[in-house]
């Protein structure tokens, strides 16, 4: 397959927003748009992060969210040229890229993974995963089910951090 | 020293240097004495490092890649079931089935979910991205509304998986793996994706049929033409803008190989079916093939090699010109082919395909049938020897001919020891109502063999029939149960036939390749296969026919041995040398070269 097809509009857009942390290099963040037959439209990545031990005592607990939800999360969402429906992360730290975006963002689990405990809302399940919506998109809990309902036709939802993670794997590679 | 001058010089005290006012330490001393006011002690004092601790201030720099949509719409149909699911509900696959069909007792209920891997010449990354970030087939196909008649066999999503982002590709299957069934959704998938939008199929002519109908299964909402007809129909056909598919057999294109340049055709898909037919570069087979303007140049081949390690080489002039050179040791060809080629055996991908049984037959040739073949054998040796360095391989194959049609039949009596077995085994095929193939190399052979099987409702099948005739012959085979034999040619029955429903198999002789044998068995021992195949080689005893057998066993399997990347003799068929130690002559010097 090719890259030099016919544009067409993006009717409908997903995000998918995963850190992969290779012990070699560091962090990596990924951040991948889908349309809703799951084919890929963007996809963006960090150079990798390097924490060091002085670092993760100064930051303490608060690093991992700090990390994947400021500083790595935020700065790949704002690549983005498309607007997704909703950001999808399978990190609970990085649901703390909520404040930084005017996106909803929803963690996803498998079911019978446990659902989010920390800044995420209540959820739902739909098809076999969780979906644990940020505390403050929780309103929206119908309007992305009903989203989601529709992505979930094509696309397995905890799928396309695999497919991220390889995209990740390929370019430590490269 | 007055006090403002001690303080002064108090006052001028570097940092570092300890300062100590004299008269202050000394008060006794005599003012006369002329003292510096201060005494200067320098310590050195290193300043305290100052540790930086970086905090997360910067964001990351990020890469970013782009990919334009594919004209498949976005919205979609109910849900199609997964593979899992239609695992479940496999039982009410039809039994029979010409080039596909999973089996539900092979599928776990975990999805499998097949990755189109970015083949090794694709280099830059975002190229390598797209591939990777590509949903699984399975669901690419299920988002694309592409229904299927038979759910493919995983190892068949494996062989799309490789078709779909090569340039160039040999899928050398097995014979009865579905070849043709993978390269037809392949094709059908870069169509629906808008990659594709005119693709050519080359096959053997006996083949267009099957190609037709093949496509008529697997890609139903495609529009077909077939090249063919005369030359002002043919213009039409290869002209028409609105057809995605055209099937041309070979012949075809060699002759309308001025036409298609004249035209200016372009296709963005090849697809060469039994491939094999390209392997003398020289031919002008080869050359109008591999003079079609193509995006993409796909082979399918169940031999790749069948002589020589030349064939792939051959084959390769045209899927990815220039990669394999002759000078290239068999080792070194696996290697440079690796990626191009994609070859799986029934054995490894269908553990649950109903056995082959081989049985070789020692037939006892009857007594007018042993002495008008010695008496052919003797004079034809005598007329070799006689002949001397003047005897050429044509000499001894019309002689290896004469001799193989004696094994057949008695050419003074009409005998037949080999036909007489088979009327048995027939009649006891017969009653458990199931079907045989009988091969043979000649039509004359068939011909005979028909009259003498007629009450088994034998039908023919060879070059000397039409199209027509060949595709009712088949119908009437598949469908009538009066029709329980079919006598085919090599030539014409060892390709690209779906005879799946038949259990039995019959080489009345031999050919020269142990490969076209194989394609033989396997229009029988296939995918669908009912049951168990068996397959009966008549060899007569003490005749060339036990020679020829002995020759090719010897032989080891090129093909197998280039395709696994290891050392390997030059040729597996017979060549100049083999013919003529099967009479125990020396070979000519320039026959051996």
């Amino acid at each position: 397959m090719e890259q030099n097809r016919s544009e067409q509009p993006v009717e409908a857009a997903f995000g998918f927003l995963t850190v992969v942390d290779a012990p070699s290099h560091g962090l990596f963040g990924g951040y991948l748009l889908v349309d809703l037959a799951g084919r890929p439209l963007e996809f963006h990545c960090t150079a990798p992060v390097k924490v060091s031990r002085a670092q993760q005592i100064l930051y303490g607990a608060t690093l991992q969210s700090h990390l994947h939800g400021r500083q790595i999360g935020a700065a790949l969402l704002a690549e983005g040229t498309v607007t997704p429906e909703l950001v999808l992360t399978d990190l609970e730290s990085m649901l703390h890229v909520r404040p930084h975006t005017a996106l909803p963002v929803a963690l996803v689990t498998r079911a019978g993974a446990g659902a989010a405990a920390g800044s995420g809302a209540a959820g739902f399940a739909i098809g076999d995963v969780s979906i644990s919506p940020h505390a403050s998109d929780a309103g929206l809990e119908p309007l992305l089910r009903e989203k989601l309902e529709s992505l979930l036709a094509a696309v397995d939802l905890s799928e396309p951090f695999e497919r991220i993670r390889a995209a990740i794997e390929e370019a430590q590679r490269h | 020293m007055d006090s403002q001058a001690q303080d002064s010089a108090v006052h001028s005290w570097r940092r570092g240097d300890l300062l100590l006012p004299t008269p202050r330490l000394l008060p006794r001393l005599d003012p006369r004495l002329v003292l510096p006011a201060a005494l200067r002690l320098p310590i050195d004092v290193p300043r305290p490092a100052i540790a930086r601790i970086e905090l997360f201030d910067q964001p990351p720099a990020v890469s970013s890649f782009r990919f334009a949509q594919v004209s498949a719409p976005p919205a979609r149909p109910p849900r199609a079931p997964r593979v899992a699911e239609v695992a479940a509900a496999a039982s009410a696959l039809p039994e029979n089935s010409s080039s596909g069909g999973a089996d539900p007792a092979a599928e776990s209920t975990t999805p499998k979910r097949t990755r189109i891997a970015p083949p090794r010449d694709v280099v830059k990354l975002s190229e390598r991205f797209f591939f990777l970030l590509q949903p699984d087939l399975e669901s690419i196909l299920e988002s694309s509304r592409l229904e299927f008649p038979r759910e493919p066999f995983p190892f068949q999503l494996d062989g799309m998986a490789f078709l779909v982002p090569r340039h160039g590709a040999v899928l050398a299957d097995e014979m009865g793996l579905g070849k043709s069934m993978q390269a037809i959704s392949s094709l059908r998938l870069l169509i629906r994706s808008g990659e594709a939008r005119r693709v050519l199929v080359v096959c053997p002519k006996g083949l267009v049929s099957n190609w037709t109908r093949e496509l008529a299964d697997w890609a139903p909402e495609l529009l077909v033409a077939v090249i063919e007809g005369d030359p002002q129909r043919r213009r039409w056909q290869w002209s028409l803008q609105d057809v995605p598919v055209k099937v041309a057999n070979y012949e075809a294109v060699v002759r309308d190989r001025e036409l298609v340049a004249e035209l200016g055709l372009e296709f963005d898909l090849v697809v060469l079916d039994e491939a094999q037919r390209i392997k003398n570069r020289s031919s002008s087979t080869s050359e109008a093939i591999r003079s079609l303007h193509r995006k993409r140049s796909w082979a399918l081949t169940g031999t790749p090699v069948e002589n020589t390690a030349e064939d792939l080489v051959s084959i390769f002039e045209f899927v990815a010109p220039g990669h394999l050179n002759d000078r290239m040791s068999p080792r070194a060809l696996g290697a440079a082919a690796a990626d191009h080629v994609l070859r799986r055996t029934k054995d490894k991908v269908l553990k649950d395909m109903p056995p082959r049984m081989n049985r070789d037959e020692r037939i006892e040739l009857t007594a007018e049938q042993r002495e008008t073949y010695r008496r052919a054998e003797e004079e034809g040796v005598l007329r070799l020897s006689q002949l001397g360095q003047e005897a050429t391989i044509q000499n001894v194959f019309e002689l290896v001919l004469r001799l193989k049609q004696i094994c057949n039949f008695d050419t003074a009596t009409g005998e037949s020891a080999k036909l007489d077995c088979l009327e048995a085994e027939l009649e006891e095929i017969q009653a458990s109502g199931k079907k045989s193939l009988v091969f043979s190399q000649w039509v004359e052979t068939i011909g005979r063999l028909d009259k003498r099987l007629s009450r088994f409702g034998a039908l023919e099948y060879h070059g000397g029939m039409s199209t027509v005739a060949r595709d009712e012959a088949i119908r009437k085979f598949k469908h009538d149960k009066q029709h329980n034999v079919l006598l085919l040619s090599y030539g014409a029955g060892a390709v690209g036939l779906n005879l799946q429903f038949s259990q039995y198999v019959f080489l009345f002789d031999r050919w020269w390749n142990p490969a076209i044998e194989d394609q033989a068995i396997n229009r029988a021992h296939r995918i669908g296969a009912v049951g168990a195949v068996t397959v009966t080689r008549y060899l007569s005893a003490d005749t060339i026919e036990e020679r020829i057998d002995e020759v090719l066993r010897k032989k080891r399997d090129l093909s197998e041995l280039i395709l696994s990347q290891a050392e390997a003799p030059a040729a597996s068929g017979l060549t100049a040398d083999d013919l003529f130690s099967l009479f125990k002559l020396a070979p000519p010097k320039r026959a051996a070269a």
